[in-house]
């Protein structure tokens, strides 16, 4: 074999990643995965309220991921999108991060980095503010879902809220969040 | 009225509401698929028991969930505004909100549930 799996191994490692998803997102790998986040995190004694925090983050962020193909459902674009997504976690001296990314279409990229480029400007206080606005409102039937939990994310986040957008052609670029608790 | 109980998954809590003890009971965690479609059922037993129970019933909601995710919070917003329209119409709602000591998060959770609505609300913890 020409190909070696220990370097795919391996570059996990490099990037600190304790566990990695690639592939189509569904929402039974999303409870086995966020299930075995916890189960290893009480291996290794963490307290509560980081794995409460990990634990959320990772489902905000692989619930948005598996809300945005679903929207794009009869696009011609949902096949690319629906196929692209990514989740790690993993563990730094900083502490534990979730890293995800997903292909989005051209036309979404500036609405999704106006609201990340807001929660990541606001203090608790504000983005707690905020919060309290939008669980409020009403519910758009149409709604992604997206604009709630990126205020959550950015709440239990203890670093700034990193995130990018690669271009990949013309019809879609590679979205990309790490968030570190 | 007809007991409503819905059984718990690893993404939805049991939903146990009984009518005639006039208690209802969620426990678990809630991060499913589709929040808003898990709750439809739940808010509209809660429509109709508002309407065909005695007026000064007392009505005990007890909630015991370790985890919440966003798009069920809103629902639990909801149902949260439900019993507070039912107390201020003159039943007499009580709701006690159980979090395990450990966890600071599930308490500022439970906080942030009762600044929003009014009424008797009860946060209490238990030891896991």
């Amino acid at each position: 074999m020409d190909k070696k799996i220990i370097n795919v191994q391996n570059m996990l490692v490099d990037n600190q990643v304790l566990i990695c998803f690639s592939g189509r997102f569904s929402q039974g790998i999303i409870e086995e995965l966020g299930e075995a986040i916890k189960k290893h995190m009480e291996n290794e004694d963490t307290p509560k309220n980081d794995i409460f925090n990990v634990f959320s983050i990772f489902i905000e962020q692989t619930q948005n991921i598996k809300n945005y193909s679903a929207a794009k459902t009869n696009s011609s674009i949902y096949e690319v999108v629906n196929n692209s997504s990514i989740v790690c976690i993993g563990k730094t001296d900083g502490g534990y991060f979730i890293w995800s990314g997903n292909k989005i279409g051209n036309s979404d990229i500036e609405p999704l980095r106006a609201k990340l480029d807001l929660v990541s400007g606001l203090t608790k206080d504000e983005l707690k503010k905020l919060y309290r606005e939008q669980i409020k409102k009403n519910i758009e039937p149409d709604s992604l879902g997206a604009g709630i939990g990126l205020i959550d994310i950015a709440r239990k986040a203890t670093l700034p809220v990193e995130y990018s957008f690669d271009t990949i052609d013309d019809c879609v670029s590679f979205y990309q969040i790490k968030v570190t608790v | 009225m007809e007991r409503l109980v819905i059984e718990q998954t690893k993404a939805t809590p049991q939903i146990d509401f009984d009518a005639d003890l006039g208690l209802l009971s969620i426990k678990g965690q809630s991060y499913p698929e589709n929040a808003f479609k898990f709750y439809e059922p739940v808010l509209k037993w809660l429509d109709q028991f508002f309407q065909v129970t005695e007026v000064e019933k007392l009505i005990t909601v007890e909630f015991g969930m370790p985890y919440i995710n966003t798009s069920s919070s809103k629902c639990i917003m909801m149902l949260l505004e439900k019993l507070e329209e039912a107390d201020k119409a003159g039943k007499k709602v009580v709701v006690n909100w159980y979090y395990d000591e450990e966890n600071d998060c599930e308490l500022e959770c439970a906080e942030e549930f009762k600044e929003f609505v009014d009424l008797t609300f009860n946060i209490i913890s238990f030891k896991s």
